[in-house]
């Protein structure tokens, strides 16, 4: 059946992709795009501290990725309303 | 397997296993990261880039696959999010500087004035507060500072106290010496081992819950130069 294993390499692949999806990504000019795009590597390390069996590691990423997210968003639309260049 | 030497009983075989490719997983997306920052012009694009990296970093952190790992990935994690907040707090205002224009401290595309802003915060608070005293250590720290950032977050739109970050940085300033007195307890008097430990975990959570102090002061920060 499932083994461990699976959920390890499962994500290892996102992370991979995620990473080469954020760097060179279709529409990753738009740097809202960008932000979108580093859930996937974040998704991936989950999966892997999933496998590693770090609960209280996972917990706090998850709390902190969304935090990261949301400060990311918060400086890209004060940016945007500002007329600065992105 | 020449790696044995290294590795002791305890750690499982399915961790040793999985070490070579995780390293080299970490080591390819930190790659991937740090040539992307150099190619990169735009500041608020590298900002962004910068959590590939760290992702990078946590990968290779969680490789060693003990209670060693999960200990280091916590404080990577918070240092990232103040790293992250920080940095993104000076693009900010550089930009504003530059082309001396202000916006609000957080632009809402709805507005937010609703009833249940009014009624719930407090009791959710108190609810996530009180669950997280009785964790205590660094997950009821966590806990508690979400209810904390809750609170605030929806008062927001009626305008926060600003004045009483500075006590809050205070406190948190006191319990992180209450910690670091609970680790020197354990090593010069170890029979005061339970006192030791309460201390380390209570400092540790009033450490971690008033970590929103940040936010806070940052707010105010921003208040005062809307005034002048």
């Amino acid at each position: 059946m499932l083994d461990v294993y699976v959920w390890f390499y499962t994500g290892v692949l996102l992370v991979i992709i995620g990473s080469i999806g954020t760097v060179a990504g279709p529409g990753v000019r738009d740097p809202l795009v960008r932000t979108l795009n580093t859930e996937i590597p974040a998704i991936g390390v989950s999966l892997i501290f999933l496998t590693y069996n770090h609960t209280i590691a996972l917990l706090t990423f998850i709390g902190a990725t969304a935090i990261i997210t949301m400060i990311l968003l918060r400086a890209i639309v004060r940016l945007e309303e500002m007329g600065a260049e992105l | 397997m020449s790696a044995s030497v290294l590795v002791p009983n305890v750690v499982s075989p399915v961790v040793v296993s999985l070490y070579l490719p995780a390293i080299f997983t970490g080591l390819f997306a930190g790659l991937i990261g740090l040539l992307a920052i150099t190619y990169q012009k735009n500041d608020l694009h590298t900002l962004i880039l910068t959590d590939i990296v760290g992702v990078a970093m946590l990968i290779i952190v969680a490789a060693v696959g003990t209670d060693l790992a999960e200990s280091l990935i916590l404080p990577g994690l918070v240092v990232e999010l103040a790293e992250i907040l920080a940095i993104s707090e000076i693009l900010m205002s550089r930009e504003m500087r530059k082309l001396g224009k202000t916006v609000e401290l957080v632009p809402l595309p709805l507005n937010l004035d609703m009833e249940i802003l009014d009624t719930a915060p407090t009791f959710i608070a108190i609810l996530l507060i009180a669950y997280g005293a009785f964790l205590s250590g660094f997950t009821g720290g966590a806990i508690a500072g979400g209810g904390i950032l809750f609170y605030v977050l929806s008062k927001m739109t009626r305008g926060v106290p600003f004045n009483i970050w500075e006590g809050v940085a205070g406190v948190s300033g006191i319990a992180w010496c209450l910690w670091l007195i609970g680790f020197i307890l354990f090593f010069i008097a170890p029979d005061y081992w339970l006192l030791a430990l309460f201390l380390a975990a209570f400092g540790i959570f009033i450490k971690v819950t008033f970590k929103v102090g940040l936010i806070g002061v940052l707010g105010r920060e921003e208040f005062k130069k809307d005034k002048e």
